[in-house]
C-alpha cells in the first residue's frame, strides 16, 4: 500500500485568507438548547450562533454534548428545550427538517462508519451524490476534482474496507460534500487519524470552504486544532464555557508555559504541586502552567518555588490551548492531573527482555503488512510504536500477543517463545485493543469481574482487584452503570483496568486514547507511567496524539511495515535537527495564502500548525530574509519569525515525508 | 500448576463466561419476550389448532333421489370429519363449487338409488374429491370408503335376513384397534410436544450463532483471543447458557402449558427428559457453532443455519410421520439430532420408558454433538488466519 | 416519491448484497435448494410401517390374511411373537408401530359362519400415524371380509362366485378426483413449496438491513439526505424483491420442469400475485427490523415468525379448515395462507381472478398494510 501524504495545497482561487471570513449572515442560531437521554441531562442550555463563512468549532470532554448538538442542528434528532433555527428555518419536526436537509451535508461520529465497507470508493460517492440528486455530469466534475484534490483517485475501485484511516476520513468528506452543502456538520472528523493525513484533512477542507463558500461545523478531540476554527465553542458537561476566536479563549486563561529539566525530578514534582495544578512530565522535561504571563515573572515563579533544585534550560512559551483548556477544567472543578511518577526509575531487570521482536514479517496475498522489523523492550520501559493508518502497527501487536501467526521472523515476550509457548505469554500479558472489545451491554463491575474469572482470578483475588481497578481507573460512581452509556475515556480506563486485572508483566496498548479528551489522556498517561515505573510492567502502545508520544522511553516510527526511525524522544528530535535544521515558526496574517507562497518558494517541508507556519531549516537566519522577502512581495504581513523547539509531530511529519519523497524518487526511477 | 488447580480455573472461566453470556441474553429485552411467547402462547396455540387427521371436510351433495336411504347414507358423513356445506341443485354446479375452493366433495346419489337397494340390485354413489391437497383427498376419499362400506354391510345383513339379531352368523374379520399410549388419539399431546421441539430447535440452533457472530462483528473476539481462554472455553459457555435458558423455557412450557392445559402425561422419568433434552440442546446448537464459524455476519449466519434448520424441521419426524419419506431422505436425517430426540420426547412422556431403549438415540445426538463441536473448535482458530 | 433517490438507495444495496458473495449465494440457493430437497423428500404418502404380529391360530386362514399385511407395501413386517406379552416391548421401543393379534380358532369360526375378532395394537404417539395405521388395516379388513362374504355366499347359497362377490357389494363408490386425477403427492406440495421457500427466505434477506445500519451507524446518510421515509424503505425494498422475484421464475420452472406438475392457469395472475406476495414477505423482514435494536433480535425473530407460521398455518400440508378457531385466526394473519390458495389455483385448478380475487386483495391489503406501518415506525428524526 502506498499512501502519499503533505500538507501540500493546491494552487488555486485566491481571495482572502483562510481565517479572515467576511462577517455575514447567520446560519445557525442556537439558544437554550437542552437535549435529555431518559433521565440523563446531555446537554443543559446551549447557545451558538454560526456565520456565514466561518469554521465554527465544538470542542470539550466526552460526553460534554457535541454530538447531540450537531444532531440536532443536523436534524436528524430531537431535543426537549430551547430553540434551533438553520438557514431562519426552525428545525422542530422532521418537516421542518426535511427543509433545511438539502443545504446540509452531515458527517457522524466515527472513522469510516458511515460508509459501505464494501463498495468502492467510486460507488461510495456515486451512492452520496445521486441520493442528493446531484446531476451526473456534475457528479463526474465534482468527483474528479475531489478524488484529485485528496489523491485518491488512484484507489477509485478499491472497497473502502481495504483504505486505510486517513483515506477513509477523506473519503468521508467527500461523500458528505459531493452535493455542495452551505454548511457542512462534521462530527470528530480526525479522530483516530495519524498526524499527516490529519493535517491534509485541515487542508483539503479549507480549501473547499473557501472555495464554495461553505460554512462548517466542526467538532475535535484534538486541541491542537482548535487553532484552525475562527470561532469556537468549549463545552463541558452540557454546558458552554467559553467561546469566541481561538484567541479570545486564550485570553479566558491568560498565562504561560514554562519548560525546564530539573532534577531529582520527583523532588521537584513536589514542590511544584503545592502550587501549581499543571505540573507535567514528559521524559526528562516539566511542564508546568503558570498565571502569569509575562516570561520573566513566570521563570521567577517557578524558580522560586522549585526552592534548591535549579532549573535547567529553561523556556517559556505561550500556552498551547489545550493547556488553556485544561485550565479551565481545572478551573470548574475537575480532578488536577496527579503525578507521582518518579522519572525512568531503572527496575531490577535480570538482563531478561519483556519484549523482543526479531526480523518479524508478516505477509497478507502477495501484499508485505510487516517488513523485518526488530526492537527490544526491557521491563519498565514504555515503548512507542508510531506511524500511520496503516503502516503495520497492529499486525506487530497481533503478532506478539498471539492472535495472528507471523509469516516469518522470531518473537519473545514476557520470557517465552511466541511460536512456542502461546498460551504461557497469554497468561502473561495484558491487551487493549483499538476497537472498543468489552462488553457494551454488561456494566463496568461485570466487565472487571467477568475477565478476572477469564485470568482464573478467584473470589478474593477478585474482589481485591476491583477495588483497585475501579480506584486506578477512577470508576467510582460508574460501578452498575452500562458500560455503552460510559464517555469515551471512561470507557477506554475501564478497558485499561480489564487489561490489568491479573497484573501482567506486559501490557499492549493499541491507540488506547483515540477519542479521549485531554483530561482523560492525561489521567490516562499518569496511571501508565505509575505502572511503568513503580511495579516495571513493560508498556508498547501506538498513538496518534504525539504529545503523548513524548511520554514514552523509546519510540519506533513505523512506515509502510518497516521501522523507518528509531531511539527516544529526545533522539528523534536531535537526529532530525541534525539532517534538516531548526524549526522556524512563522507567524503571518493570512496563514494559507502564506504557505502557498513559502512552498512555490522552495521551502518543501512547510506545513500550518494552527494559525503558524512551521519549516525546518539548516540556516535559519538565511531562510528567514529569504521568507520575509517572499511572502511582503505576495503583500503576506509577516508578524514574527521565531526559532522553536521541535515537537515530535515536526518530527513525525519530516520522516514520513522524507520517506515518501525518498519512495517517489525511486518510483520514477524505475519507471525512467 | 497442579490438576486439581487447573481444573479450578477451568471451571471459573466457564462460570464467569456463561454469566456474561446469560446477562447479556436478559439484556436483549425484546428477544427475551419473544422467547417467552415462543414456549407459551405459541405452543397453546398450536398445540390447541393443529389437526393432521381429518376434520371439516367440506361436502356437497347433490342428491336426484331424495329417499331415506340417501338421506341415511348422507347423514353418516357427520362432524367431526366432515362439514356439510349444503346441497346442489345441479351435479354440474359442483365443478363450479369445487374450483372456488371452500368445499372439499361433492357425493352424487343417483336417482332410483332407494329403489336399486331395497330391490336388491347393486347401485353406486359418484364422488368428486379435490385432491390439490393430496393426502387430505386420499383421506376424505378412504373415510369415504369406510362409510360407504359400513352401509353395505349392513346391507347385506338387512338382506340375508338377520333383521335384529346381531351378526354372529356372518364370517367375516371384526377390526378391534387397541391405540397405545394415547387411547383418545388426542392430538394435543402430539402437537403441542412437535411444537415445543421445533422451538427448541430453532433457538438451540439460533441463539448461540448469532451471539458467537456478535463477537465477530463487534471485535470483542479478540480480547478474548489474546486471553488464555481455548476455543472450548470461548464457545462452551454460549452453549452452556444458551442450554440453561432454553431448559427454562422447555420447562415453563412443559409445567405451564402442556401439563397443565392439555394435560400431557409424563410417564417417564422427568430428570432423564430434562438430561436429554439437555443433550439434544448442546448437539443442535453444535450446527450453529459450525456455520458461526464458516460465516461473517448475521446474515449470513441466519440464511446459513436456515438452510439446514428448515429441512430439519420438516423431515425429522416432528411434522409428518418419518415413514412417509422416501429411503434417502432417511438416511439424511440420520444426520438430525431432532429425529432421534423426537422418539426421545414421545417415549418418556408418552410411553414411560428409560434409557435402555432410548440408548441408541442418546447416543446418536451424543455422536453428532461431539462431532459438530470438534469441527468448530478446529474451524474457530483457523478463521480469525 | 423521487426515483432517482430510490434508484440510488435500492443500487447501493444491491451492489452491496453482490460483494457479499456468500449471501448472494445463499440467497439464490436457499430456496432452490428446499424446494428439491422437499420435493422429492416431503412424500405424503404412508408407507413401510413397521408391525409384528402374534398368530395364536397358526391356521392356513390366519396365514393367509397375514399375508395381505406381508404384501402390503404400506406394511413392513418386523417378525412374529410367540408371546403378546413381548408386544409391550416392541411398541415401546419404537421398532413396531403395529401389533396384530390374531386369536385362537381363528380359522374355525370363520368357517363355521362366526365372526372372528382381529385385535390391533396401535401405538398412538403420533395420532396422524396411527390414524393412517387404522385405516390402512381396516381398508385390508373390509377387502378380506368382502372375500370371506362372498366365500360363504357361494357355500351356502350355491351362487357363482361371481353373483357373490357382486351381493357382497349392494353399494358401491365411484371416486373421481379431480385437479390432481393420479393423486400424485408432489403435485400438491410442489406448488405449496413455492409459497414456503418464498415465505421463509424473502423475510430473512431483508430482516438485518436496516437494524445493520443503525448498528453501524450509516443510517444518518439517510437521516440527514432529504431522502423520504417511503423512498428509502422502497429502495432498501428492490434489490430484494428482485431476487425473490428470480427465485419465483427459478421455483416455477423447477416445479414445471423437474417435478412435472402441470400449470394450468394464467401465468400473468400467478406472476402479478407473486410480486406482491413478495412486497408481503420482504415487508415483514423490514419490519422486524425497523422495530428491534439488536441483529440477534431481528435475526431470531424473522426465523421464528416467517418459518412457524408457514410450517403450520398456511395450508402447506394441514389444510387450513381443519384448524381449531384460534389458528384459524393466526392462519389468516400470515399472507402465506393467501398464497397457497393462489398458487394451488393457478397450478392445478384453472381458476382465474373471479375466483381467486380474495386472496389476492387480501395480499394487496397486506402489502399496503406492512407500507403504512413502516412509514410510521421509521423516523428520521429519532429521540435517541
Amino acid at each position: 500500500m502506498q499512501q502519499h501524504y503533505g500538507p501540500s495545497i493546491h494552487s488555486s482561487s485566491t481571495q482572502s485568507s483562510v481565517l479572515s471570513p467576511q462577517p455575514s449572515d447567520t446560519i445557525v442560531n442556537v439558544s437554550g438548547f437542552v437535549k435529555r437521554y431518559k433521565k440523563h441531562m446531555a446537554v443543559d442550555g446551549i447557545d451558538l450562533e454560526i456565520r456565514k463563512g466561518e469554521i465554527y468549532g465544538l470542542i470539550g470532554p466526552d460526553g460534554a454534548g457535541k454530538s447531540s448538538l450537531m444532531k440536532a442542528i443536523a436534524g436528524v434528532l430531537t431535543y426537549d428545550e430551547g430553540t434551533v433555527e438553520v438557514f431562519g428555518t426552525l428545525v422542530d419536526s422532521e418537516r421542518a427538517a426535511e427543509r433545511v436537509k438539502e443545504r446540509i451535508g452531515f458527517l457522524p461520529q466515527g472513522l469510516g462508519l458511515n460508509l459501505y465497507p464494501d463498495l468502492s470508493v467510486e460507488e461510495n460517492i456515486d451512492f452520496f451524490a445521486r441520493l442528493r440528486l446531484v446531476p451526473e455530469q456534475q457528479l463526474t466534475e465534482r468527483k474528479t476534482r475531489l478524488l484529485a484534490m485528496t489523491r485518491l483517485d488512484k484507489y477509485r475501485d478499491r472497497a473502502m474496507k481495504n483504505l486505510s484511516g486517513g483515506m477513509k476520513q477523506k473519503l468521508g468528506l467527500i461523500c458528505t460534500l459531493i452535493h455542495e452543502p452551505e454548511l457542512a456538520i462534521l462530527d470528530e472528523p480526525t479522530t483516530g487519524v495519524d498526524p499527516v493525513s490529519r493535517r491534509d484533512f485541515w487542508a483539503i477542507l479549507a480549501e473547499l470552504l473557501l472555495e464554495k463558500g461553505m460554512t462548517a461545523l466542526v467538532s475535535t478531540a484534538y486541541m491542537d486544532e482548535a487553532s484552525r476554527f475562527h470561532r469556537l465553542s468549549f463545552l463541558s458537561g452540557g454546558k458552554v464555557l467559553a467561546s469566541g476566536t481561538p484567541a479570545e479563549v486564550q485570553m479566558l486563561a491568560p498565562g504561560s508555559m514554562v519548560t525546564f529539566e530539573a532534577t531529582p525530578q520527583l523532588d521537584a514534582i513536589a514542590r511544584l504541586k503545592i502550587r501549581y495544578k499543571q505540573v507535567e512530565a514528559l521524559g526528562p522535561l516539566l511542564h508546568v502552567f503558570t498565571d502569569d504571563t509575562d516570561p520573566a515573572a513566570a521563570m521567577q515563579s517557578i524558580t522560586s518555588s522549585l526552592g534548591i533544585i535549579k532549573p535547567m534550560q529553561l523556556r517559556v512559551n505561550e500556552p498551547e490551548l489545550e493547556d488553556v483548556f485544561v485550565a479551565l477544567l481545572l478551573r470548574q472543578g475537575e480532578q488536577p492531573t496527579a503525578i507521582e511518577m518518579p522519572p525512568a526509575a531503572p527496575v531490577t531487570s535480570n538482563g531478561t527482555l519483556a519484549i523482543e521482536a526479531k526480523d518479524l514479517i508478516r505477509d497478507f496475498g502477495t501484499f508485505r503488512a510487516v517488513d523485518r522489523v526488530s526492537f527490544q523492550v526491557k521491563p519498565g520501559e514504555i515503548f512507542g510504536l508510531l506511524g500511520a493508518n496503516g503502516a503495520g502497527k497492529t499486525t506487530v501487536i497481533k503478532m506478539l500477543n498471539g492472535i495472528m501467526p507471523p509469516t516469518g521472523g522470531e518473537g519473545w515476550v514476557a520470557g517465552a517463545d511466541m511460536k512456542t509457548a502461546g498460551g504461557a505469554i497469554k497468561e502473561r500479558i495484558g491487551y487493549m485493543s483499538q476497537a472498543f472489545s468489552l462488553y457494551l451491554d454488561l456494566t463496568v463491575v461485570e466487565n472487571i469481574r467477568l475477565f478476572a474469572g477469564i485470568y482464573g482470578l478467584d473470589a478474593n483475588a477478585t474482589d481485591q482487584r476491583l477495588k483497585w481497578i475501579v480506584s486506578m481507573a477512577g470508576l467510582k460512581g460508574y460501578e452498575s452503570s452500562l458500560t455503552g452509556r460510559l464517555p469515551m475515556g471512561v470507557r477506554q480506563r475501564l478497558a485499561l483496568g480489564c487489561a490489568l486485572v491479573h497484573q501482567p508483566r506486559v501490557l499492549f496498548l493499541d491507540e488506547p486514547t483515540s477519542g479521549v479528551d485531554p483530561i482523560g489522556r492525561r489521567h490516562f498517561w499518569d496511571i501508565l507511567s505509575r505502572l511503568a515505573r513503580e511495579e516495571g510492567v513493560a508498556i508498547l502502545v501506538t498513538t496518534h496524539y504525539m504529545s503523548e508520544a513524548e511520554h514514552c522511553d523509546h519510540l519506533a516510527l513505523m512506515y509502510a511495515g518497516r521501522i523507518v526511525a528509531e531511539g527516544s524522544p529526545v533522539d528523534m528530535k536531535r537526529q532530525v535537527e541534525k539532517e534538516a535544521g531548526q524549526l522556524l515558526e512563522v507567524a503571518t496574517d493570512q496563514p494559507g495564502p502564506a504557505l502557498r507562497r513559502v512552498t512555490q518558494a522552495g521551502f518543501v517541508g512547510a506545513a500550518l500548525f494552527g494559525t503558524k507556519l512551521h519549516l525546518l531549516s539548516l540556516d535559519p537566519s538565511q531562510d528567514e530574509a529569504r521568507l520575509r522577502t517572499a511572502l511582503s512581495s505576495d503583500g503576506v504581513q509577516v508578524q514574527d519569525v521565531l526559532i522553536r523547539p521541535l515537537s515530535l509531530e515536526d518530527v513525525f511529519v519530516y520522516r514520513v515525508l522524507v520517506v515518501e519523497r525518498q519512495e517517489q524518487a525511486t518510483v520514477k526511477g524505475a519507471a525512467a | 500448576m497442579r490438576v486439581s488447580d487447573r481444573l479450578t480455573v477451568w471451571c471459573r472461566r466457564i462460570a464467569v463466561m456463561t454469566r456474561k453470556e446469560l446477562l447479556q441474553l436478559f439484556r436483549d429485552i425484546p428477544l427475551m419476550a419473544f422467547l417467552i411467547y415462543s414456549f407459551t402462547l405459541s405452543v397453546y396455540v398450536t398445540g390447541n389448532g393443529i389437526q393432521t387427521q381429518l376434520k371439516n371436510a367440506g361436502l356437497l351433495v347433490s342428491d336426484a333421489d331424495r329417499s331415506v336411504s340417501s338421506r341415511e347414507l348422507i347423514s353418516r358423513f357427520h362432524s367431526p370429519y366432515f362439514r356439510f356445506d349444503g346441497e346442489l341443485a345441479h351435479p354440474n354446479e359442483g365443478f363450479v363449487r369445487l374450483d372456488r375452493g371452500g368445499s372439499m366433495m361433492v357425493l352424487d346419489i343417483p336417482t332410483r338409488f332407494h329403489e336399486a337397494l331395497v330391490s336388491g340390485e347393486s347401485t353406486a354413489v359418484q364422488l368428486l374429491v379435490d385432491t390439490t391437497n393430496s393426502p387430505q383427498g386420499l383421506s376424505a376419499a378412504g373415510y369415504a370408503a369406510r362409510i360407504v362400506g359400513q352401509f353395505s354391510q349392513e346391507l347385506i345383513m338387512t338382506r340375508n335376513g338377520q333383521t335384529g339379531s346381531s351378526s354372529t352368523t356372518v364370517p367375516m374379520i371384526l377390526s378391534d384397534h387397541r391405540v397405545w399410549f394415547n387411547q383418545d388419539q388426542n392430538e394435543t399431546w402430539f402437537e403441542s410436544i412437535s411444537h415445543l421441539l421445533r422451538m427448541i430447535t430453532i433457538f438451540a440452533v439460533l441463539l448461540p450463532a448469532a451471539a458467537l457472530v456478535r463477537e465477530k462483528e463487534r471485535g470483542t473476539v479478540e480480547q478474548l483471543l489474546v486471553s488464555p481462554l481455548t476455543p472450548a472455553q470461548i464457545m462452551l459457555p454460549k452453549v452452556v447458557a444458551m442450554t440453561l435458558v432454553i431448559l427454562g423455557a422447555t420447562a415453563v412450557a412443559l409445567f405451564g402449558v402442556m401439563l397443565p392445559v392439555f394435560g400431557v402425561p409424563i410417564r417417564g422419568s422427568v430428570s432423564l427428559l430434562f438430561l436429554l433434552t439437555a443433550l439434544f440442546i448442546v448437539a443442535t446448537a453444535g450446527i450453529g457453532v459450525f456455520a458461526s464459524t464458516v460465516t461473517k455476519n448475521q446474515a449470513q449466519v441466519g440464511m446459513m443455519t436456515l438452510l439446514v434448520v428448515a429441512p430439519m424441521l420438516l423431515l425429522s419426524g416432528i411434522f409428518t410421520p418419518l415413514e412417509t419419506m422416501p429411503a434417502w431422505v432417511r438416511y439424511l436425517m440420520a444426520l438430525s439430532p431432532l429425529r432421534y430426540f423426537i422418539e426421545i420426547a414421545t417415549g418418556i412422556l408418552l410411553k414411560g420408558i428409560g434409557l435402555e431403549m432410548l440408548w441408541s438415540q442418546a447416543l446418536s445426538m451424543l455422536a453428532l454433538g461431539v462431532s459438530l463441536f470438534g469441527f468448530g473448535m478446529w474451524r474457530f482458530r483457523r478463521q480469525f488466519r | 416519491m423521487n426515483v432517482r433517490r430510490v434508484a440510488a438507495v435500492a443500487f447501493k444495496e444491491w451492489r452491496e448484497v453482490t460483494r457479499d458473495r456468500i449471501f448472494l449465494l445463499l440467497a439464490f440457493c436457499m430456496p432452490a435448494v428446499w424446494m428439491f430437497v422437499f420435493g422429492y423428500g416431503l412424500v405424503l404418502d404412508v408407507e413401510h410401517i413397521s408391525f409384528v404380529v402374534v398368530d395364536r391360530d397358526h391356521s392356513s386362514l390366519s396365514r393367509d390374511y397375514l399375508y395381505r399385511f406381508y404384501q402390503s407395501r404400506y406394511f413392513s413386517f418386523q417378525g412374529e411373537l410367540a408371546d403378546e406379552g413381548e408386544a409391550d416391548a416392541w411398541l415401546k421401543s419404537g421398532k413396531a408401530r403395529a401389533v396384530i393379534i390374531v386369536p385362537e380358532k381363528f380359522q374355525e369360526r370363520l368357517l363355521s359362519g362366526q365372526p372372528a375378532n382381529i385385535q390391533t395394537l396401535i401405538d398412538g404417539t403420533f395420532p396422524l400415524r396411527a390414524d393412517i395405521t387404522k385405516g390402512y388395516t381396516i381398508a385390508i379388513n373390509n377387502a378380506y371380509n368382502v372375500d370371506l362374504l362372498a366365500d360363504h355366499l357361494a357355500r351356502t347359497r350355491g351362487l357363482s362366485r361371481d353373483e357373490a362377490l357382486r351381493r357382497t357389494r349392494p353399494l358401491g363408490l365411484e371416486v373421481r378426483y379431480l385437479y390432481n386425477e393420479e393423486v400424485r403427492s408432489t403435485w400438491s406440495t410442489v406448488p405449496a413449496l413455492i409459497m414456503f421457500s418464498l415465505m421463509v427466505s424473502s423475510p430473512l434477506l431483508t430482516a438485518l438491513g436496516v437494524v445493520r445500519e443503525k448498528e453501524t451507524g450509516s443510517i444518518y446518510n439517510i437521516y440527514s439526505a432529504t431522502v423520504s421515509r417511503m423512498e428509502f424503505l422502497v429502495g432498501k425494498l428492490v434489490p430484494y424483491v428482485m431476487i425473490s422475484l428470480i427465485n419465483v421464475v427459478v421455483l416455477w420452472l423447477m416445479a414445471v420442469l423437474l417435478f412435472a406438475v402441470p400449470f394450468k392457469g394464467s401465468l400473468l395472475l400467478f406472476f402479478a400475485s407473486s410480486i406482491l406476495f413478495i412486497l408481503t414477505s420482504t415487508g415483514i423482514g423490514l419490519t422486524v427490523s425497523l422495530l428491534v435494536s439488536t441483529q440477534q433480535a431481528a435475526l431470531i425473530i424473522t426465523v421464528v415468525v416467517s418459518t412457524v407460521p408457514t410450517i403450520l398455518f398456511s395450508g402447506l400440508i394441514v389444510p387450513v379448515s381443519s384448524l381449531s378457531q384460534a389458528a384459524q385466526f393466526q392462519a389468516h394473519l400470515f399472507p402465506g395462507m393467501y398464497y397457497t390458495n393462489i398458487v394451488r389455483g393457478t397450478f392445478l385448478k384453472n381458476v382465474g381472478p373471479a375466483v381467486l380475487w380474495p386472496d389476492v386483495l387480501a395480499l394487496a391489503v397486506y402489502a399496503a398494510a406492512l407500507g403504512a406501518i413502516g412509514y410510521r415506525l421509521f423516523t428520521k428524526r429519532p429521540s435517541v
